[in-house]
C-alpha cells in the first residue's frame, strides 16, 4: 500500500489541520498527553472515529500499547499482526475491509463490541530514521482511507514521531535528572556521616580527607573517639551508585553505635558483618579496616574485612611495612567467628596509613595506576611532615599524576601518626646513671618541666635498678614533644611483669624482702603528672612507662 | 574478552579479563552451573571487584544447596588478590 500512486500533492485545505496539529505538537506535553494528543491529531486530520498509538520498545523488539495509567500494558512482537508488520516494514497499511482480512484480529472487537470496518496503520519515524511506534487509525467517517489519506497519513505520521521522540527524550531526562538527584542525596548522606572535626588525642596527629569521584564510589571513614580509644575506620563498598554510597554509611553509623554502646571489636566487627551480610545483595561487599587505638599504649588492633594494602610508615626502620588482611571482606558472607585481631604498637613517629583504592588504582592518561609503591615511596619521604600536609602532599601527587584523566572512584586517605620522639636516648642499669639523664632531660626540655620530669624518672628508674632482675641491656627513655608539654616514655626491654604504677603504698615497717618494688613515690608521681599508664608484654619482656606532662599544670601546681 | 565455557565434567574454564563489562555474560553462565564445581582459572588474566562479586554470588548460590564452588589454575596474581581480598578464605583454591 505504499505505491509511488499513494502520493499526490497536498491542497492548502489538507496542510491546514496538519500545521494546526504541528504547532499544537510542539508544546511540551508529558508522554501521557501527548500520546493522547498524537491519536486525536491523526483522527482529526484522517476524519477517523478513533485511534491509537503503540511505542516501539527497541529492548524487546515488542511494540506497546499503554491503555491506562493502571492498566498493565498490551506488547506485541514486532513483525506479528498489522502493528507488528507495519512497524517491521516501516510501509503503511491500509486495509478497507477487516473483516476479510486474515491479518485483522477480531477478539478485539468481541471484547469492546465495537465493531472495526477499515484501518489505516502509519509507521512512525523521526526524522532521523528512528522507528519510535505505529499509529493506527480506525473507521473514516462515511467510507474508506483512500490514497490520499495515506498521503496526508505520511506527513502527519512523520510529525507525530518527531513529538513523540522529543517528549520520549524528555523523559528519559527527567528520569536521569531524578536519578541524579538521588545519587546527590546519597551522598549528601554519605558526606554528612563524616566526623566534621578531628578528634584530640594527645601525642597524635590526626588527618583524614575524602574526595568523592563526580557519580559513582562508596568509600567512608572515621576517627572517633569512643571512651578512651580512637575508632579509626576506613570502608568502601563495591558496586556504582546509590546503593553502595548508602551500605558504607550505614556500616559507618552501625559501627559507631556499637562501639559506643561499649562492644569489643570482635563483637562489633561480627555484628556488623553479618547484618549487612543479611541485607546487602549477593554480590555486594564493603572492605574495610576497622581498628582501635589505645592511644596511651599506643597499641592498635585491627580487623581488616579485604581492606589492603594497610601501609604503617616505621619511623625507626625508616620505611613502610604492610598487614594483611584478617578477613574477608564485610557483608560477603556471615561469620561465626573470626581470626585473631592483629596488634600493632605504634612507637614514636610512625604513621598509619589507611589509603583507599581509588587512590591506588587512579589511571592517568596512558591507563597506569598510581599504585602502591607511589604511596610507599611518598610516605618515606614525607614522614615527617603533619598528618595534614602528608595528605595534601599524596592528593597533588595523585592529581599530577592523573594529569587531568578523570577520578573515576572516590578517594579517602586517613592517617594515623604517634608523635615522633623529640630524642630518645637509653642508660645502663645502675644509680650512676642519673647524672646522664638529668643532662638528657635539661637538654630536651626547659627547666619547668625537666624538674618534675626528673622526680618521677628518678623514681621509675630507681626501681628498675633496685627491684628489676640483673640485666645488661640498657634502660631506653623516650621524650616526645605533646602540645604544651612532652610524654616521656621508659623502655625496660629486660623486665619481670609488673605495674610500677599500680604499685601500693610502701609499707615502711616491713623488712626489705617483704616489701613490694616501687611505691614510696609513686603515690606522688601520679600526682605531680598529667598522666601515667604501663604496659608490659610478656613476649618480649617489654615494659613501658609513659608519663605526660604539661606547662600549664605546673602552673596550677 | 572473556572466555567461559565447559571443560571436563565438573569444571567450568573462564579465561580472558572479568571486568564488570564482562560480568553479565559470565554471570548468564555460572547461574546455570550447580553442585560443586571447578572453575579453572588458568587462563584468567585480569579480575575486577565486580568479578569476585559474581564468583562470591555464585558461590553463595552453590553452598545453600550443598555445593561450592573450587578454584583452579590459580595464578599467582589471582592468589595475590585473593589474600588481598580475604577471599582465600571463602573459596578453596587447589593446589596445582
Amino acid at each position: 500500500m505504499n505505491a509511488p500512486s499513494d502520493r499526490r500533492e497536498l491542497s492548502f485545505r489538507d496542510l491546514e489541520p496538519i500545521l494546526a496539529v504541528a504547532s499544537k505538537l510542539a508544546a511540551p506535553f508529558d508522554l501521557e498527553t501527548m500520546l493522547a494528543e498524537v491519536v486525536d491529531a491523526g483522527a482529526r486530520v484522517l476524519r477517523a472515529d478513533r485511534g491509537s498509538v503503540w511505542l516501539y520498545d527497541r529492548n524487546t523488539d515488542e511494540l506497546v500499547l499503554r491503555v491506562a495509567h493502571d492498566i498493565v500494558p498490551i506488547r506485541i512482537p514486532a513483525g506479528t499482526g498489522i502493528v507488528g508488520t507495519c512497524a517491521r516494514t516501516r510501509e503503511i497499511i491500509n486495509v478497507p475491509d477487516c473483516y476479510a482480512d486474515a491479518r485483522f484480529d477480531p477478539s478485539t472487537d468481541r471484547r469492546t463490541g465495537y465493531r472495526t470496518r477499515c484501518l489505516l496503520t502509519l509507521p512512525l519515524v523521526d526524522h532521523k530514521g528512528v522507528l519510535v511506534g505505529v499509529m493506527q487509525l480506525l473507521n473514516k467517517a462515511h467510507g474508506v482511507f483512500d490514497a490520499a489519506d495515506a498521503a496526508l497519513g505520511r506527513v502527519l505520521a512523520a510529525q507525530c514521531a518527531v513529538a513523540l521522540q522529543r517528549t520520549l527524550m524528555m523523559e528519559e531526562l527527567i528520569e536521569g535528572e531524578k536519578m541524579r538527584q538521588q545519587l546527590e542525596t546519597a551522598r549528601v548522606v554519605q558526606m554528612s556521616t563524616l566526623p566534621a572535626v578531628m578528634p584530640e588525642v594527645p601525642g597524635y596527629d590526626l588527618y583524614a580527607s575524602f574526595q568523592p569521584a563526580d557519580l559513582t564510589g562508596g568509600d567512608t571513614y572515621d576517627l572517633a573517639l569512643v571512651g578512651e580509644r580512637l575508632l579509626v575506620v576506613l570502608g568502601d563498598a563495591t558496586g556504582h551508585g546509590i546503593g553502595p554510597a548508602l551500605s558504607v554509611t550505614q556500616m559507618q553509623a552501625m559501627l559507631r553505635m556499637a562501639f559506643r554502646l561499649g562492644a569489643d571489636l570482635e563483637t562489633a566487627y561480627l555484628q556488623v558483618n553479618n547484618q549487612l551480610a543479611e541485607r546487602l545483595p549477593a554480590d555486594r561487599f564493603i572492605t574495610a579496616f576497622i581498628g582501635l587505638l589505645d592511644p596511651k599504649s599506643h597499641m592498635l588492633r585491627f580487623h581488616s574485612g579485604g581492606q589492603a594494602p594497610i601501609l604503617c610508615y616505621r619511623a625507626a626502620g625508616g620505611a613502610c611495612v604492610d598487614y594483611k588482611p584478617t578477613s574477608f571482606p564485610l557483608a560477603a558472607m556471615p561469620l561465626e567467628r573470626l581470626r585473631p585481631a592483629t596488634t600493632v604498637e605504634l612507637e614514636p613517629g610512625d604513621v598509619l596509613a589507611l589509603v583507599s583504592d581509588g587512590i591506588f588504582e587512579h589511571p592517568n592518561a596512558a591507563g597506569e595506576q598510581f599504585g602502591e609503591p607511589r604511596v610507599r615511596e611518598l610516605l618515606a619521604r614525607h614522614h615527617r611532615k603533619s598528618t595534614a600536609e602528608l595528605c595534601a602532599v599524596l592528593l597533588d601527587e595523585v592529581r599530577a599524576f592523573a594529569a587531568g584523566a578523570p577520578q573515576e572512584d572516590d578517594m579517602t586517605i586517613v592517617l594515623v601518626k604517634r608523635a615522633g620522639a623529640a630524642a630518645t636516648r637509653s642508660f645502663r642499669r645502675s644509680f650512676d646513671s642519673l647524672a646522664a639523664i638529668f643532662a638528657f632531660t635539661a637538654e630536651t626540655m626547659g627547666p619547668g618541666l625537666a624538674r618534675t620530669v626528673d622526680f618521677v624518672l628518678e623514681e621509675l628508674f630507681t626501681n628498675v635498678v633496685k627491684y628489676g632482675p640483673p640485666s645488661d641491656v640498657p634502660v631506653r627513655i623516650d621524650v616526645a614533644r605533646i602540645a604544651g608539654g612532652v610524654e616521656v616514655t621508659l623502655i625496660d626491654s629486660d623486665a619481670e611483669a609488673f605495674d610500677v604504677t599500680r604499685a601500693p603504698e610502701a609499707d615502711t615497717r616491713l623488712p626489705l624482702e617483704q616489701r613490694q618494688p616501687g611505691g614510696l613515690g609513686i603515690h606522688l608521681v601520679r600526682k605531680m603528672v598529667d598522666s601515667i599508664d604501663h604496659s608490659y608484654s610478656a613476649e618480649t619482656r617489654t615494659s613501658r612507662v609513659t608519663f605526660r606532662k604539661t606547662e600549664t599544670q605546673d602552673a596550677e601546681d | 574478552m572473556l572466555r567461559i565455557d565447559h571443560g571436563a565434567p565438573g569444571t567450568v574454564r573462564i579465561a580472558g579479563r572479568l571486568d564488570a563489562a564482562q560480568c553479565p555474560a559470565a554471570q548468564a553462565f555460572l547461574d546455570k552451573v550447580s553442585g560443586t564445581v571447578t572453575l579453572d582459572c588458568a587462563g584468567l588474566e585480569y579480575i575486577s571487584s565486580a568479578g569476585l562479586g559474581l564468583l562470591l554470588k555464585t558461590q553463595k548460590r552453590l553452598m545453600s544447596s550443598g555445593g561450592k564452588l573450587r578454584l583452579a589454575g590459580v595464578s599467582r596474581h589471582l592468589r595475590d588478590i585473593l589474600q588481598y581480598s580475604g577471599f582465600d578464605q571463602i573459596f578453596e583454591i587447589a593446589a596445582d
